[in-house]
């Protein structure tokens, strides 16, 4: 016990401290330092082979479903209730959770079977006693030991890297198999250790999920402490790249690893559709209890209208009757057992495996799969596919969701002069020649603006250069280093490349490689076309690419030294004193360098345009004396037209700094590092620190280009009725052009801007003046709705909002109006919103309004709005895949999002939805027996055999049920995809709502009354016995039940009718073949020879013809007449279909422009979107100002094309 | 329900990512695009409207044959319950218990107004008796029934508390048994000169072949029935062991005919059950020709505890059985109704259909 206490609070504690285990090799377990933290074995599986069944079972029961039912099955032990022979009652649950089992089973094997090849995997752990590396499995490492990695392998556990083959002590990882990202990382090695006598201690944090972060540090014996970080930590699961091999010590083992605690499985959403069937089950169990108690009120009131004691009243065994009270108490209960399959059973079953049906059609989609990322479409949550059909509001992400993500250089502004960046433009290069000329001529001491911009646009940056030609091949296998072949070889170019450089190869090569000595030359080569630049951000690349192509070529990276060549062919390498990583507070990073020539400390800062602009501070040196403020001045204008034009902004800036003042930060810099508490603040807070007056160099412009068919695919979704808003971290004015060009603002719109400009220094103030805005907003919004001018035209509102106002909007007490706002408005574009802003957007408008939302993102920045959301989408692009691993769907391309949501969605809706009805329906069938109480005293008898009854819900008509789930078909995905419209009948109530709950079971009522009482009437004082006369009921329940399907099977397939004919024929097989069979087998009841003789009764066909006609006739007669007088659109979708498909394609057209109207015409009329360029600026008219510059309110309209 | 995970996120050795699908472009099949031939009827008034004067046009006549054929049938009832002062079987109705060892007897007089040409069928009809009790139903064993030894000296637990009278096994056990019907009804004309001629009725053929041969079982065959039914006991109500309920071998024990029928429980609690049969002799004389008859009850089923009533009825079939005029009138009606409605669709289909084509 008192072990267990110390495990549990050694894996408890904050931190953890680690210490070899080699002077503890071959010692009993107890006495390891380690032993209480968990092995590198893996168990992923729930259940063991020996408790499978009591382990499946508790988990099932915790479904209440299934207790209901298994509680149905217990009152049938009871012998003065049961109305089934108790074994028989237990078939149906037990089959239900059998299935489930089986299902679970075979999952939980295939774990079990992936986590015993995991564990299996072989791996390299230092013994002490044969003074080498030894294989050993996965499993056998533990934390403590050393473990090496060698190229290509995937690494066992979380490993503090203490040394790599490679003399920077770098290591590279590819981390696809944590989040998909197929960039290399490096990884350094913790500060000066050696492996050989480790006698450090190794303190760290508690284990935790978070992929980016860690940290430790590492105690010396003589107390020195050393930090160390994510940047030391090969993360389990990862592959090492282009390192020969690397060591590391164990800090997490198997299920502390951070890989194992971010795999949480597949996530759980309950859909809206699921919440209203749980409503509906609880109708049924009220219908139930409602029968139930009328059974046992009738059986009273029979008992005690009797006279005497009649000899069919069976005594218990003793030969005493009840009193009527009791009887009836018990008879309640009997009748809850017979009437259970009310509450359907099989309902939650089918749903999973409709489910599954459709997740399977959904990524075998062609039309969702991208060829480029040879990628399918992915559904990460199993259970909200039918939610896909009733979107109401998309929140979209913008860059790199609705745009491609790849960055093209377009322009850049240096300082003060504009240049476009086009092929044949010679004005930029010609002043690169010029400054390049007058920089010799000041003898290198001297670095000319303009060579200055591009170096930094070379070295301010965390591009990794590897060499094109060399393939990044997965070798699963673990001795590929013995393979002459390596993965990156390098081929040396001896025509470039300095004398300098050339050595360093050479010693790199000796050193690190001993075994293949030609191998690791490591030299990038000056054939720089087959440079190949692995940016973690596009915009980086971008930017390389851009300074490449102006001669500043970035040749190699490694931690410390960059290596340039100039467009003179002269190549530089930088020292890198340290890197400033990018991070959200900042939005800016830095490089800190050291000139190779003047020997200056140089530190180079990209950024954000406001988060660089603020810092600003000594004009550049003596260059463009006079007209410096001009500069920044000057280079904001640029920066506003990039943005209206739709480009992405940076600001470059250098700042050089002096030695003295280098010397103190670098101590305050380490004593950062080697902190263990908030680390991140403090390194955040040297960063700040350094990065001050700085000198603006220039600024950038970047096209991120729309990504295909986004315009039709947002056209689209808004023709079906879908609101698309944008919430983006952009600037309003990018936020605006992307909105044109995707169509989601039309030229006649009207446009209200909404935006606080300054940082006011009261909350309450802002707040005021915020509400105000809000309500003059509405208040316009309102009259301009109400105007009567506006009545026919229909436009719409668009709304452009600011991060600053959303997060006055949010606030409790302007969020009603926002709402208010928000709702009538067409699109609303949010800018400069961080992440905890959009899910917080998102949460408001899915409470406020009730509505289905989806979100949609591409980066890490979305992952906070795809969990808010109702649907989540996450779109594997070029910034890896923490938005795909959040995500509910993964998807390649926006447009996918088209046929996602227009035809798969609103498939899955209206299949699950009329299947779950259907359900209902067919499960209200058992009012037949219901029906029969009245003739039978109340006592719960049942006039077909149990067996039969069973089987008849369980296998007779359950299979058709669930083939119209998943393959029925209402309208083809071709008139889906171009009529939108149709969308709109799965969005709010939809399809499944309560009226359509209630018709069905007044429906099923009404059959079950025909299909009693006719054969009733028809039988009425002859010698029909019991079955006989159930028979053709169950016969005609059957054949009503499928043709009422039948009715609800928009298109037949093969696989239909399979089905059909097939429960048919089962029906009548099982059903004779046990008639014919069972003379005694199933006592006390007897069916034996009823259906033959039944079937050999002219009698029974004639009742079951008239029945079945009379059943369905309502059903029959509605449904087409309704079809006939006002057609839904789906039904004119389905008569679409019919038609050759020339004439659809024309129909199609014809119908978006009849039903949208005039307006809707001119939406299809192509236009190009109004775009603002730097020539002519766009005009926003001001319609008020209320505190003047500090907050404004712009409403855009183009009045021009305003038309009736 | 549960949440199933197909994709752990397992981290594989082999390499294939742990978030994205081992990426292979989806097979371009019919199935798996959804693609398959399909046929999409679309139900309008136009589409459906031949189906309702199809129904319409066959159920009517199919309905007048039925009609026709119940009316041709020919059915006489009369009720011996004795429930009025002036009933001759007042007396017996009033003064009875199941334990009377004294038979009573009561005979009524009838007239058949018309003659009764093809084989007459003789039922006894109660009323008010549900035999369809859920308890009722089960208070049999069926092995017992099918000739098994051992059930038949160990009946079922659902027998009780009819299985065991005076330590010994009641055969046939079962509360069904127990109150198995045992009034004898006898026939007699009046001929016009006087001379009563009792009518023969055929006690044999009324039950099911199968229930007779295979589902009904002498324990140990047919011969030398007291011997197999030694060490049972009949069951309370009843006056003789079964084995003593004809003098035909063929036709006793547990394959009595009039036991088997009334074995099988009817569905309804008025119900009729084949007494005899009155076989018809030739083609020239009537089965039952016009004219007076006297019914002899011998009266020992008690049906007052139930407000029970006991019939007999005479009655003719048809192939589609007794007589029933409601199938006929169904027929007819459905028949009708659809063919209304059908011309209501046509309205409809006229008035509508056209339109929906410029619609579209």
């Amino acid at each position: 016990k008192g072990l267990n206490y110390l495990s549990q609070r050694a894996r408890e504690k904050e931190l953890r401290s680690l210490v070899s285990n080699l002077p503890y090799e071959g010692q009993e377990k107890g006495k390891q330092p380690n032993r209480f933290f968990s092995s590198n074995s893996i168990k992923t599986t729930k259940y063991s082979p020996l408790f499978f069944i009591p382990m499946n079972l508790y988990e099932q029961f915790h479904r209440l479903a299934n207790v209901y039912f298994v509680g149905l099955a217990i009152l049938n032990f009871i012998p003065v209730v049961n109305a089934f022979q108790p074994e028989v009652a237990l078939i149906p649950i037990c089959v239900i959770l059998s299935l489930t089992a089986l299902k679970d089973a075979w999952e939980d094997f295939r774990r079990y079977q992936s986590d015993r090849k995991v564990n299996n995997t072989p791996c390299f752990v230092y013994s002490r006693m044969e003074k080498q590396f030894v294989e050993r499995r996965w499993k056998d490492a533990r934390v403590g030991d050393f473990v090496k990695v060698v190229c290509n392998e995937i690494v066992p556990a979380d490993l503090l890297l203490l040394h790599s083959s490679d003399p920077n002590g770098v290591c590279y990882i590819e981390t696809a198999n944590l989040d998909g990202e197929t960039n290399l990382k490096q990884r350094t090695v913790a500060n000066g250790l050696c492996t050989s006598n480790f006698n450090c201690k190794v303190v760290c944090e508690k284990p935790n999920n978070n992929l980016n972060h860690f940290k430790c540090y590492l105690e010396k014996p003589n107390e020195e402490k050393v930090g160390a970080g994510i940047e030391s930590l090969l993360l389990r699961g990862c592959t090492v790249r282009n390192t020969n091999h690397a060591v590391g010590f164990v800090v997490y083992a198997g299920h502390e690893t951070k890989s194992m605690l971010n795999n949480n499985g597949s996530r759980y959403k309950r859909s809206k559709l699921e919440r209203k069937l749980n409503i509906d089950v609880f109708f049924c169990v009220i219908l139930l209890f409602t029968m139930c108690l009328i059974g046992a009120l009738g059986h009273f009131l029979w008992l005690e209208s009797l006279p005497g004691v009649p000899p069919y009243l069976v005594p218990d065994s003793s030969g005493h009757l009840d009193s009527p009270g009791l009887t009836s108490f018990y008879m309640f209960f009997t009748m809850i057992i017979l009437l259970q399959i009310l509450i359907p059973i099989a309902l939650y079953v089918s749903i999973e495996l409709v489910k599954i049906g459709q997740i399977f059609f959904i990524t075998n989609d062609l039309d969702l799969y991208d060829e480029e990322t040879d990628s399918r479409m992915q559904c990460r949550a199993l259970n909200i596919t039918e939610d896909l059909g009733q979107i109401e509001y998309i929140f979209s992400d913008k860059t790199g969701t609705l745009t491609e993500n790849k960055m093209v250089f377009r322009r850049c502004s240096v300082m003060g002069t504009e240049f476009p960046h086009k092929e044949n433009d010679g004005k930029l290069v010609q002043q690169i020649k010029r400054a390049e000329s007058s920089s010799r001529r000041g003898g290198g001491r001297k670095i000319h603006p303009y060579l200055d911009f591009f170096l930094a646009l070379t070295i301010c940056n965390t591009v990794m250069v590897s060499m094109a030609t060399a393939k990044r091949e997965r070798v699963s296998d673990l001795f590929c280093q013995r393979k002459p072949k390596r993965n990156r070889t390098r081929s040396e170019d001896p025509a470039v490349g300095s004398a300098k450089m050339e050595s360093a190869a050479d010693t790199n090569g000796v050193q690190t490689c001993s075994l293949h000595p030609l191998s690791q030359r490591d030299r990038p080569a000056a054939a720089s076309q087959s440079l190949h630049y692995e940016a973690q951000s596009p915009d980086e690349a971008a930017l390389v690419h851009a300074a490449r192509a102006y001669g500043f070529i970035l040749l190699a990276r490694t931690p410390d030294t960059v290596s340039v060549r100039l467009p003179s062919g002269q190549v530089l390498d930088f020292e890198v004193l340290d890197t400033l990583t990018f991070d959200c507070t900042r939005k800016r990073m830095s490089v800190l360098v050291r000139h190779p020539v003047t020997r200056e400390c140089v530190l180079y800062t990209k950024g954000a345009d406001y988060a660089i602009m603020e810092l600003l501070g000594t004009p550049y040196a003596e260059h463009l004396s006079g007209n410096q403020k001009d500069v920044a001045a000057v280079t904001q204008h640029h920066l506003d037209c990039y943005a209206k034009e739709g480009l992405r902004t940076l600001c470059v800036a250098k700042k050089v700094v002096s030695e003295d003042v280098y010397r103190s930060w670098l101590v305050d810099r380490k004593r950062a590092q080697a902190s263990m508490d908030n680390r991140e603040q403090l390194i955040m807070e040297t960063s700040v620190q350094l990065e001050t007056d700085l000198t603006l160099l220039g600024a950038t412009g970047i096209e991120d280009r729309l990504q295909e068919s986004v315009p039709e695919t947002t056209v689209a979704l808004r023709e079906a009725g879908i609101h698309v808003w944008v919430l983006t971290g952009d600037k309003p004015e990018t936020a605006v052009n992307i909105g044109y060009a995707c169509r989601l603002l039309e030229e006649e719109d009207l446009v209200i801007n909404m935006s606080c400009k300054n940082k006011l220094k009261h909350f309450y103030f802002i707040q005021l003046t915020c509400t105000s805005i809000l309500d003059c907003t509405l208040e316009e919004v309102r009259r301009y709705e109400e105007d009567p001018c506006n009545v026919d035209t229909t436009q719409n509102i668009a709304l452009v909002i600011d991060g600053n106002t959303v997060s006055m909007a949010l606030s409790p007490d302007l969020q009603d109006r926002f709402v208010d706002l928000a709702k009538r408005c067409r699109t609303v574009l949010c800018c400069r919103v961080t992440p905890l802003q959009k899910s917080e957007v998102v949460k408001l408008i899915r409470e406020k309004l009730k509505v289905m939302t989806l979100a949609v993102g591409d980066g890490a920045n979305d992952v906070n709005m795809i969990q808010a959301a109702d649907v989540g989408i996450g779109i594997s692009g070029q910034e890896g895949m923490q938005a795909v691993m959040a995500s509910d769907f993964a998807i390649s391309r926006f447009k996918h999002l088209r046929k996602l949501l227009l035809v798969h969605g609103h498939w899955c809706y209206t299949r699950l939805a009329n299947m779950i009805i259907y359900f209902f329906y067919k499960n209200a069938y058992v009012n037949l027996l219901f029906w029969y109480q009245f003739f039978c005293g109340f006592t719960g008898t049942a006039m077909i055999d149990y067996w039969l009854m069973i089987f008849f819900n369980l296998f007779f008509t359950s299979v058709p049920p669930i083939m119209f789930g998943i393959f029925d078909k209402d309208v083809s995905a071709e008139v889906l995809m171009g009529v939108p419209e149709l969308y709109r009948m799965g969005q709010g109530k939809g399809e499944y709502n309560f009226l359509s709950f209630w018709i069905s079971i007044l429906d099923a009522f009404y059959q079950s009354l025909v299909c009693f009482f006719i054969p009733y009437l028809a039988y009425q004082d002859s010698d029909v016995d019991m079955f006989t006369f159930g028979t053709p009921m169950n016969t005609v329940a059957l054949f009503t039940i499928l043709l009422h399907l039948s009715i609800e099977i928009k298109s037949w397939t093969l696989v239909h009718w399979i089905t059909m004919l097939g429960s048919v024929g089962l029906y009548f097989i099982v059903t004779l073949a046990y008639n014919a069979t069972c003379i005694t087998c199933n006592p006390p009841s007897n069916p034996y020879w009823i259906l033959q003789s039944q079937m050999a009764d002219p009698m029974f066909y004639l009742i079951c013809t008239i029945s079945t006609v009379a059943a369905l006739l309502p059903r029959y007669l509605i449904l087409p007449a309704s079809n006939s007088i006002s057609p839904s659109p789906l039904l004119q979708g389905r008569l679409l279909d019919r038609r050759d498909p020339d004439t659809k394609a024309l129909r199609i057209q014809e119908w978006r422009g009849f039903r949208g109207g005039g307006e809707q015409v001119k939406r299809y009329r192509l236009s190009p979107p109004p775009s603002p360029t730097l020539d002519t600026p766009v005009d926003y008219v001001p319609e008020f100002d209320l505190t003047g510059d500090d907050f404004s309110l712009n409403v855009i309209t183009h009045q021009s094309t305003v038309h009736t | 329900m549960m949440p199933t995970s197909y994709e752990d996120g397992h981290i594989s050795v082999s390499g294939a990512g742990g978030g994205s699908m081992p990426g292979k472009k989806p097979e371009n099949t019919a199935f798996k695009q959804q693609r398959l031939p399909a046929w999409q009827p679309v139900l309008t008034a136009g589409t459906v409207l031949p189906a309702f004067f199809i129904i319409g046009l066959i159920f009517i006549p199919i309905g007048i044959g039925l009609y026709v054929t119940s009316m041709n049938i020919k059915e006489f009832q009369i009720d011996y319950t004795g429930v009025d002062m002036s009933s001759p079987c007042y007396n017996c109705s009033q003064n009875f218990s199941w334990n009377s060892s004294r038979p009573c007897a009561c005979s009524l007089p009838f007239y058949l107004d018309q003659p009764y040409d093809s084989n007459v069928f003789m039922y006894y009809g109660l009323s008010n008796f549900y035999q369809n009790h859920r308890r009722y139903v089960k208070s049999r064993d069926d092995s017992q029934l099918n000739g098994n030894q051992e059930s038949l000296k160990d009946p079922s637990k659902e027998c009780e508390p009819y299985a065991w009278s005076s330590s010994k096994p009641i055969a046939p056990c079962g509360a069904i048994a127990n109150s198995m019907f045992n009034d004898t009804l006898e026939l007699f004309y009046n001929d016009p000169n006087g001379s009563k001629v009792q009518i023969p009725l055929t006690a044999t053929g009324i039950a099911w072949w199968t229930d007779k041969h295979v589902k009904f079982r002498n324990p140990g065959g047919n011969e030398n029935l007291p011997a197999a039914f030694q060490g049972t006991t009949k069951p309370v109500n009843w006056h003789w062991p079964v084995y003593e309920l004809d003098s035909d071998p063929e036709n006793n024990g547990f394959i009595n005919e009039d036991f088997i029928v009334w074995m099988r429980t009817a569905a309804l609690p008025t119900f009729r059950k084949l007494y005899r049969i009155i076989q018809r002799k030739n083609n020239m004389v009537p089965t039952l020709p016009r004219g007076n008859y006297t019914l002899e009850v011998v009266y020992n089923y008690p049906v007052r505890s139930f407000d029970g009533r006991k019939r007999v009825i005479l009655s003719t079939i048809s192939w589609m059985g007794g007589k029933n005029p409601f199938l006929g009138i169904a027929y007819i009606t459905v028949g009708s109704v659809c063919f209304l409605l059908g011309v209501v669709l046509l309205i409809i289909h006229h008035k509508y259909g056209s339109r929906n084509n410029i619609a579209t």
